[in-house]
């Protein structure tokens, strides 16, 4: 199918010289069914206009890098195929609900920094010495948090989510759904420690149940259980305030 | 966010709508406490408000309530997480527990409404 086209319409901002972000159109060669959006964008980047701006790496569904808006939807683009949308243009925008620095090109500082606020590592009171053995765990205790370490920090799921692009106080999915996997974690100690953070009113108290970040994470974690989750467990350890494990 | 924002896809207008249907509940519990007032004043000089206008508001809040109290219990097997014997409680037995309950609960207000209204 060698005269097969796909229309490309992409976000192009220059903060030094353009008040506001706007659509380009591209047409370019549909040759393989397999295209993903990502292809679409390197091929004009490679061919067409070099200008281009848009984060990616590994084209595989693992970085998390490379997240836009696809025809209105938060997607990977490595994992949005163009025969899903043929012979449809495909509107390719950034992510919404951040800051736009260039082209497709969003700013990630706030997520960063709600991402460190929860400390997503293994906090121990005090570690075991290395001689004393490793941690060892059940697979009924590995699967209380796996699902929530399939999280690549791609941040769709605040694209998709309404509650933080109406307060970006509000801690959001991702970083709830990492702080839930390390206090599920039966070889951590840090509840205490997140708690401030994801007890408070613009952690999981802010969020109202939309349930959009779940639908389009790409790794079919589930953050909205996860916020819903912490919500009953915070409320049980207020009113039970004893036997909580630590 | 632009304000229409809930219109760009079924599932967030499908959350407003869940949303939104809390306020005329509110209104219509509100007027219950009204009517409970006045029923303290004896069954002599009560008599409930019955316009056409109010009952289908009445009917409207039902539709409501029911629409809301469904979303509300199907959500249940994401929120609640149970162990039992060593093994988690799977989400639709979870809420199909929700949904037993309410049954129940509606059928003992029922029947005490009743009994006491004879």
């Amino acid at each position: 199918m060698p005269d097969k086209k796909v229309t490309i319409q992409a976000t192009r901002f220059d903060p030094d010289r353009d008040e506001k972000p706007r659509l380009q159109s591209y047409e370019i060669p549909f040759s393989d069914e397999s295209m993903v959006v990502l292809d679409a964008l390197n091929y004009i980047k490679s061919h067409v206009d070099g200008s281009l701006s848009y984060r990616w790496s590994c084209r595989m569904g693992i970085c998390g890098s490379c997240g836009m808006m696809v025809n209105g939807t938060p997607k990977l683009t490595c994992n949005a195929f163009l025969r899903d949308y043929w012979p449809r243009p495909v509107v390719v925008e950034p992510l919404n609900n951040f800051p736009l620095i260039r082209d497709l090109v969003i700013d990630m500082d706030d997520f960063m920094h709600k991402l460190k606020s929860i400390k997503p590592w293994i906090i121990r009171k005090q570690e075991i010495p290395l001689g004393g053995g490793e941690h060892r765990q059940t697979n009924d205790q590995i699967d209380e948090f796996r699902q929530f370490s399939e999280c690549i920090n791609c941040m769709l799921c605040y694209a998709a989510c309404p509650v933080y692009g109406l307060n970006n106080e509000f801690l959001g999915p991702a970083a709830t759904a990492l702080a839930r996997r390390y206090n599920l974690d039966s070889r951590d100690q840090g509840l205490t420690q997140r708690l401030p953070v994801i007890a408070d009113t613009e952690g999981v108290w802010e969020c109202s149940f939309v349930g959009e970040c779940s639908v389009v994470c790409p790794k079919g974690v589930d953050p909205a259980k996860a916020i819903q989750q912490t919500k009953l467990d915070t409320t049980m350890r207020f009113v039970l305030p004893f036997g909580t494990r630590e | 966010m632009p304000a229409n924002w809930w219109t760009r896809s079924r599932r967030y207008f499908l959350y407003v709508v869940r949303e939104f249907t809390a306020l005329p509940l509110a209104l219509w519990l509100l007027w219950l406490l009204v009517e409970i007032k006045r029923a303290g004043d004896g069954p002599a000089r009560y008599s409930p408000h019955g316009s056409a206008a109010f009952v289908v508001f009445s009917v409207i809040v039902l539709l409501f309530a029911l629409y809301h109290s469904f979303t509300f219990l199907t959500l249940a097997g994401t929120i609640i997480h149970l162990r039992f014997i060593d093994r988690p409680v799977p989400a639709s037995l979870i809420v199909l527990s929700q949904f037993a309950l309410w049954a129940v609960a509606s059928g003992v207000i029922a029947f005490v409404l009743i009994w006491f209204g004879r």
